[in-house]
């Protein structure tokens, strides 16, 4: 019985140090180059020396606040957008355009097979001229390029949950459709909804091809062209940039959170 | 008149080729608990659906209290519905999916604390009102359902298969709590259920639908006594068929000549319908016509399933005692003990 019991917990502390290795080899994978590139971007030039010279000449190029300007506003509108044109059409999707639910799955596969290019060109074509002369046009093509995973994520939230028994209970409770939506739908499928913005916002913040082919100045074209002339400045770029990603992202996860405790002492 | 609650005439609904409700009425007055018997895609649901303005029926109104409501939307119908699947909604705690109809029709936030303590209090769950769905049993849940569809103090109570889901102890209580509840808060109630046990126990009157259409809508009793149609007979309870022939509106089954109702032809062969119960199996016989299969004790009463020698197998009902010296595989004699026997011809 004893002796049982001993090699049971070898068992087990052999397993976790196996997953420990796994997780310590995957973490060195990931840390080392950026480790390296935060190293070298702190470089004070030929001397040993260390210090923040780089980062500063980023601010100290044009355009860095201007063009993180329009990437901002650029997001925004693609995530609003996202919330006003996804949302509602993937939910009625599952309520009551179950036999479109197919064909929809297979358009939003589409932005992955067609090329950005063809995107860029000939739907460009199809835009109204006042959009065609604004970087907002952006926000619309991001939706659509963003489409294959944000309707992913929110086709799966919508899955888990009884939706069609939960909006007839609202609707025999005496909410509106409309009501049932902002009250029971959109509270329901939340964490679909966050995770679908999240990937609408690390899409926009951080797409290149489009904007450089509209000939639209984005923080990403911006950095691109920056980074020719200074290899230690570009490298302060990426790591700064990806900082403030993960920053960026991490609030937006705590402010769902937050969020979601409000609407429940409210309610 | 205006002691009828709800009042519902000719609706039809069609879905594709299939008619799933056809010319379907019923009227219920106040207080009073209906249930709809059948079985599966027999319309019932449909029906109910129809009712509570989820659906669109093609033909036939729906009134509620001597107003037509047959194009009004579902939130604006003052129903309380119930339904087979868990419906509490996830992001909201007991307490504010109880409270979900008051808010919609603007009631105070002390009012609405007043009224879902005491709703909660009804179905028993005045300690829970900070949990969430996922934290309550299947019953628990249907009870939280129950109270949210009560707390607004609907017009009519709208009960969709609500303890299918449940296991068999919880079920029982249950459906006493929902009689219990209907009938101290007197609110006309429609119950859908394919359950016959459920819908004769706690139903005022029970209507048996086959489909798309209400076969008979009576009180439990009648139903079972009487029923009004063959498919009435053999869905309500058991009910042995046994071949004979009829002569001169009279028929013998087991020696004995009874008088034959209800049956369109006079002579020939048809089928005689007896419940268990009229059967009595006798052991000490010399003129035996059947066989014992198996006997099934229940409690106060046993089952006993027999065969004639034509193979047809009758079922009796006899009390426990009267039948403990029945085994398998022993010669017996069957007989009735009514005079008057339903007749069928197929």
């Amino acid at each position: 019985m004893d002796s049982e019991s001993h090699r049971k917990m070898a068992d087990t502390m052999r397993k976790n140090l196996a997953s420990n290795l796994v997780l310590i080899v995957a973490g060195m994978f990931l840390f080392f180059p950026l480790y390296a590139a935060a190293e070298f971007s702190l470089r004070n030039g030929a001397d040993k020396t260390h210090g923040f010279a780089a980062y500063r000449w980023i601010f100290e190029q044009s355009g860095f606040a201007e063009n993180i300007g329009i990437t901002f506003r650029v997001t925004l509108l693609a995530v609003l957008l996202n919330l006003l044109i996804m949302v509602p059409t993937v939910t009625w999707l599952h309520l009551s355009g179950q036999r479109y639910k197919r064909v929809v799955e297979i358009l939003t596969i589409l932005p992955l097979i067609i090329p950005v290019v063809a995107l860029a060109t000939g739907a460009q074509l199809a835009m109204p001229e006042f959009m065609q002369n604004s970087v907002y046009e952006l926000s619309f093509f991001y939706v659509v390029v963003a489409m294959p995973y944000t309707y992913r994520a929110l086709d799966i939230g919508l899955s888990a949950h009884p939706l069609a028994t939960l909006t007839n209970a609202a609707r025999s409770l005496g909410a509106s459709w409309l009501k049932t939506f902002t009250t029971v739908v959109a509270p329901t499928i939340r964490p679909s909804i966050l995770a679908a913005l999240f990937l609408m916002v690390a899409l926009s913040l951080g797409e290149f091809t489009l904007a450089q082919l509209l000939h639209w100045s984005t923080f990403p074209v911006w950095v691109t062209n920056v980074s020719q002339q200074n290899i230690v400045g570009a490298t302060a770029l990426a790591i700064g940039s990806l900082f403030f990603a993960w920053i960026l992202l991490f609030a937006f996860s705590f402010i769902g959170k937050k969020n979601s405790t409000i609407v429940t002492e409210e309610e | 008149m205006s002691q009828d609650s709800l009042v519902v005439k000719g609706l039809s609904r069609q879905f594709g080729t299939v008619h799933a409700l056809k010319e379907f009425d019923i009227t219920i007055p106040k207080g009073e608990l209906v249930a709809l018997l059948g079985p599966s895609g027999c319309g019932k649901t449909t029906a109910l659906r129809i009712i509570a303005g989820l659906e669109k029926s093609d033909a036939g109104s729906v009134m509620l209290n001597g107003k037509e409501i047959t194009s009004d939307a579902a939130h604006k119908r003052n129903m309380g519905m119930v339904f087979q699947a868990y419906s509490l909604f996830p992001h909201l705690n007991v307490a504010e999916n109880v409270s979900f109809g008051l808010k919609m029709r603007k009631v105070s936030k002390e009012n609405q604390k007043k009224r879902v303590d005491t709703i909660l209090e009804l179905v028993g769950l005045n300690s829970h009102h900070k949990r969430f769905a996922h934290q309550l049993s299947g019953g628990q849940q249907q009870r939280v359902a129950l109270a949210r569809a009560l707390v607004t103090e609907p017009e009519v109570l709208l009960l969709d298969e609500p303890l299918s889901a449940l296991d068999a102890q919880v079920r029982t209580n249950l459906r006493e709590e929902i009689r219990r509840l209907q009938l101290s808060l007197g609110t006309t109630t429609l119950f859908v259920t394919h359950d016959q046990e459920e819908a004769m126990t706690i139903s005022d009157r029970v209507g048996v639908m086959n489909c798309g259409s209400l076969e008979q809508i009576d009180t439990p009793d009648v139903l079972y006594n009487n029923p009004a149609t063959n498919f009435v007979a053999s869905f309500v309870g058991v009910m042995n068929k046994i071949s004979s022939q009829l002569s001169d509106g009279h028929i013998e089954v087991f020696g004995k000549r009874l008088k034959a109702v209800k049956g369109e032809k006079t002579s020939g062969t048809v089928y005689a319908l007896i419940r268990p119960e009229a059967i009595n199996v006798k052991t000490n016989t010399t003129n035996p016509n059947a066989r014992v299969l198996t006997r099934s004790f229940l409690g106060a009463s046993s089952n006993i399933v027999c065969q004639l020698p034509d193979g047809t197998i009758v079922q009796s009902l006899m009390t426990s005692s009267g039948s403990g010296d029945l085994h398998p595989g022993s010669s017996v004699e069957l007989e009735v003990s009514i005079s008057e026997v339903l007749v069928t011809h197929d």
